[in-house]
């Protein structure tokens, strides 16, 4: 038992902004003042509380970023050691950082909750089993699905009930929590070199299939499957100039429905090509602003070296090009790809500058903190563990400023950012690093201090340095246990791992397998991943919504 | 005798690992391994559960697995730079062991993809 | 061989280049036979990387390749006109004369490649599970292979930290070996060392190694008699289905309690908490 006294309370999910309140923690959860009477008592007065962070959208785990852990060695030999104590692993930080540092690196910052955003069902059973490695947090994972052959055929041949059986069927087989569509259609034409640029020009080996088409599909399947979060969207043209049409093209046909728009930032530019290539968040916040169907994280860029990895083969191949310098890329059979191409943003480089602010300008211009969340599409536009940087650049308008002072001379008239005065309160922040992406995902028990919610809370020490304030809390407590105190790692247990079982039809395993048989090179029976390698399995309610 | 029938089972012996293979066993000895390759087959079909070997040697003397697993530990215990070797012809699980072992030791590891 | 719908007959609609420095077996399952020289495979792939951007190149270059600039002219051609082209290779390619510029020459090639086609490049493991080695040990450590803890977390230096390089120097003093064979394979200044010093051996056999080792466990072979799981080349994780039953434990068995029993003795490493430190 655990009781947190005298802090200043930020809950946005009970609506509670910087209240003086006692927190009261027993089995993990929090109690009523009567059900937790003993144990240690945290003296909080002056400090800060914060529900424990939730990452929507990361790559943490699975083939991806275990290969850009292989291509980046220059970059492990210099970030920060784990050094091994008698109850916890070694590990590396740094751009891709090992299993066991990604735990202690998210813990260190607060955060208790993951979401890894892009599992191929193929390989779901290497995810799952580096997830088991992550210490800490809880975990759950996305599935890749707008690409997969079988799926599309499906839509081919209009049978979208079909369809949906066989989605429910691969989100079990996945041992998943949702369902991720990256460059839908792209992927599978890059198979042949080609990508899908135009929402409604059929994707290369089709006649009806359009990239419109298919998130539209998706999205209805979801809903009608009643999973908990909704469609998990990487757009077509990602980080192309002029991009942001597509952007709103996508958004329009998925209106009425419930779609979440991942790492914006990359969706977000105007222009024609690099060299007037604008930051579009302006339009495309007005549009988001007027649609509540819609949530998005940022994708938000910091300066500096990075290791870029995506789904979105086309895309990593043409940066490759623009860069020179290494690529990997992953094709994934039936069912997707993925391209690493290591990166340094510099804030001398027009394109860069663009993108550097048009991560901050859309967290700054949609209005409302509980459909933006703090992501920077790890580790895509930064590493996770520089999130501290950003939640200072969002509080504070003067370091704005300063900051804009290193960027180009002719980036003038490319971004708005200059003009926002907006600055985050405490409680703003609050919802998007935790109650926002909690709620997004579908899980109540998370970034919520209620009474019956899971105790994973965070403890500030007030400090006008905001990076340093969020980089260094006091204490982190993750389902009642203190993990990280005065910035040193205390413990590292095991987390949980969310799953979801849509209800499927029985027969869809008869259908599949002469499917499968034809196309996939592995045995049809040895595809699932098998239950009991899930470490901690949590099963999420899937209900259709009536 | 009824041989027990393993279907899609995983071939180890090569970096293929075919898992589209046909096993037909008895209580000692796989007879049968439909769908393998040449090497697949001698693969199988090497193997019994006949106890050649003994349990454990130490100084090329039959031990228990105990006193092996003892003598093991305190040997890699005192040294100063102990390696962990190899890890091809064996399971995930297993190998996951080894490096525990080798960040427990504060040895080397590495694998046959150095030589 | 699977049919498909972009490949609609199968092995007839595609195209085996086998490239090596004699003819060997799979030569008759090939639909062309290159035989390049030995050791000039950096040569033959550099010249390759040349033609497929046009860029001129001299008839001694190609001659001293052994391979003919008809032949080559062809398969720059049918490299280019392929929907979706995949190279593999071996060891012959990777530990000759050249190492590993000679991977890097052929990585190059596939990526440049990709500016006419698709083009992919993997290379051929040899041992079963020697890819979940790999992958293990980069998501727990950063790095695939040649690693000391010495200090207390994973440092990476190949021809430092590699066993060829530690053994030949007589730098360890204590060897574990599982599911290898060093004693078999290695070069005998290696071997010579792995009888100097205590090395621990588990294998489901009594191997060459066990035979100079100071402690042999047997264990259940892995995928036999031993459930689990293993990577497949192209780090796909496959579930065991053992098909016998085993009175020999399992090398993870083994190992783990060898680990429990090295836990229970005092920790070597001086116990302190450690920072969070900012990362750069």
């Amino acid at each position: 038992m655990l009781r947190i006294t005298g802090g200043s309370v930020y809950d946005p999910a009970n609506s509670i902004n910087g209240e003086v309140r006692d927190l009261y923690i027993a089995d993990g959860k929090f109690v009523d003042k009567e059900s937790c009477d003993s144990g240690r008592v945290i003296d909080a007065t002056g400090m800060i509380i914060f529900p424990g962070g939730v990452d929507v959208h990361t790559h943490v785990a699975g083939g991806s970023i275990n290969f850009a852990r292989a291509m980046t060695p220059e970059d492990h030999r210099r970030t920060q050691a784990f050094i091994r104590t008698k109850t916890r692993r070694s590990g590396l930080g740094g751009m891709a950082p090992t299993t066991f540092a990604t735990g202690y690196l998210y813990a260190g910052m607060g955060y208790t909750t993951v979401n890894e955003a892009a599992v191929p069902v193929l390989s779901a059973r290497h995810t799952h089993e580096e997830l088991s490695d992550i210490p800490i947090v809880d975990k759950s994972s996305l599935v890749l699905m707008a690409n997969n052959e079988i799926f599309l055929d499906l839509l081919e041949e209009g049978e979208t009930e079909r369809a949906k059986q066989v989605i429910a069927w691969y989100l079990w087989a996945a041992k998943a929590y949702g369902i991720k569509a990256v460059n839908p259609g792209g992927v599978a034409a890059w198979k042949y070199g080609d990508n899908a640029s135009q929402l409604t020009e059929p994707v290369s080996g089709y006649k009806n299939v359009t990239p419109g088409n298919i998130v539209a599909q998706l999205a209805q399947i979801i809903d009608e499957l009643g999973i908990p979060h909704p469609i998990h969207l990487h757009c077509n043209n990602l980080g192309a100039p002029g991009n942001v049409s597509t952007t709103l093209e996508t958004m329009k046909h998925l209106e009425g429905r419930r779609a979440h728009f991942a790492h914006l930032q990359y969706h977000a530019y105007g222009g024609d090509d690099w060299g007037t290539m604008r930051s579009a968040s302006v339009e495309l916040a007005e549009y988001f602003n007027a649609h509540p169907n819609m949530t998005t994280d940022a994708g938000a860029v910091l300066f500096g070296d990075t290791v870029t990895i995506t789904a979105d083969g086309p895309w990593q191949h043409l940066l490759y090009k623009l860069t020179g310098r290494k690529w990997g890329n992953l094709d994934v059979e039936n069912e997707t790809g993925c391209g690493i191409v290591p990166y340094t943003y510099k804030p001398s480089n027009l394109v860069n500058a663009v993108q550097w602010a048009t991560g901050l300008e859309l967290l700054l211009l949609i209005d409302d903190p509980w459909r933006v969340f703090m992501s920077t599409d790890h580790p895509n536009g930064a590493c996770f563990w520089r999130y501290p940087e950003i939640l200072q650049l969002l509080m504070s308008a003067d370091f704005r400023k300063e900051c804009m002072a290193c960027l180009p001379a002719n980036i003038k008239n490319r971004i708005t950012l200059p003009e926002i005065d907006r600055e985050y309160t405490l409680y703003e922040l609050a919802t998007i690093i935790s109650a926002g992406p909690a709620r997004a995902l579908g899980l109540k028990q998370k970034g919520n201090l209620g009474v019956g919610a899971d105790a994973d809370v965070v403890i500030y020490n007030r400090n006008v340095n905001i990076a340093e304030m969020f980089g260094h809390p006091r204490y982190v407590i993750k389902s009642g246990e203190i993990v990280i105190e005065e910035g040193d790692i205390r413990e590292t247990p095991d987390g949980r791992e969310y799953i979801i079982k849509p209800s499927f039809d029985p027969g869809t395993d008869d259908f599949l397998q002469p499917l499968f048989e034809d196309r996939y090179c592995m045995s049809f029976e040895n595809y699932p991943v098998e239950m009991e390698r899930i470490e901690n399995p949590h099963l999420q309610d899937c209900k259709p919504q009536q | 005798m009824d041989l027990k029938v393993i279907d899609h089972a995983t071939c180890t012996f090569c970096g293929c690992v075919c898992d589209d293979i046909q096993l037909h066993a008895d209580d000692t000895r796989i007879h049968k391994a439909k769908g393998a390759c040449v090497l697949g087959k001698a693969w199988f079909l090497n193997h019994t559960t006949e106890r050649n070997c003994p349990a454990a040697l130490i100084d090329g003397k039959e031990a228990t697995v105990e006193e092996a697993i003892q003598v093991a530990a305190d040997l890699l215990y005192e040294a100063d730079m102990p390696l962990v070797y190899g890890m091809s012809n064996t399971t995930c699980e297993a190998q996951r062991e080894c490096v525990a072992m080798a960040d427990l030791l504060g040895g080397l590891l590495d694998s046959h993809t150095s030589l | 061989m699977q049919k498909s719908r972009f490949l609609p007959r199968g092995r007839k609609d595609r195209t085996m280049v086998l490239v090596d420095i004699r003819e060997t077996k799979s030569v008759k399952a090939a639909d062309i036979f290159l035989q390049v020289r030995p050791g000039k495979d950096f040569e033959l792939l550099t010249i390759l990387r040349a033609m497929i951007k046009d860029q001129p190149i001299s008839d001694a270059e190609v001659a001293e390749t052994g391979v003919s600039i008809e032949a080559l002219q062809d398969l720059v051609a049918r490299m280019k006109a392929a929907k979706f082209g995949a190279m593999f290779f071996g060891m012959g390619l990777s530990m000759t004369r050249g190492k590993h510029m000679n991977s890097a020459a052929l990585l190059t090639l596939a990526a440049e490649m990709n500016a006419f086609t698709k083009f992919v490049a993997m290379p051929m493991r040899g041992h079963g599970n020697v890819t979940g080695a790999d992958v293990i040990m980069r998501w727990q450590t950063g790095y695939p292979f040649g690693i000391s803890f010495n200090r207390g977390y994973p440092r990476y230096n190949p021809g430092e930290f590699s066993t060829v390089d530690v053994l030949v120097r007589g730098d360890t003093d204590c060897v574990f070996v599982i599911g290898a064979d060093p004693g078999a394979t290695m070069p005998q200044p290696a071997i010579d060392h792995l009888a100097r010093v205590p090395t621990i051996v588990l294998d489901p056999h009594v191997t060459h190694t066990s035979r100079l080792a100071k402690v042999h466990i047997t264990t259940a072979p892995a995928g036999i008699s031993a459930p689990g799981t293993a990577y497949r080349m192209d780090e796909i994780p496959l579930p065991l289905r053992p098909a016998l039953k085993s009175s020999y434990p399992t090398d993870e068995e083994v190992t783990r309690r060898i680990k429990e029993a090295i836990q229970a003795k005092p920790d070597w490493m001086v116990e302190g908490p450690q920072r969070l430190e900012t990362q750069v």
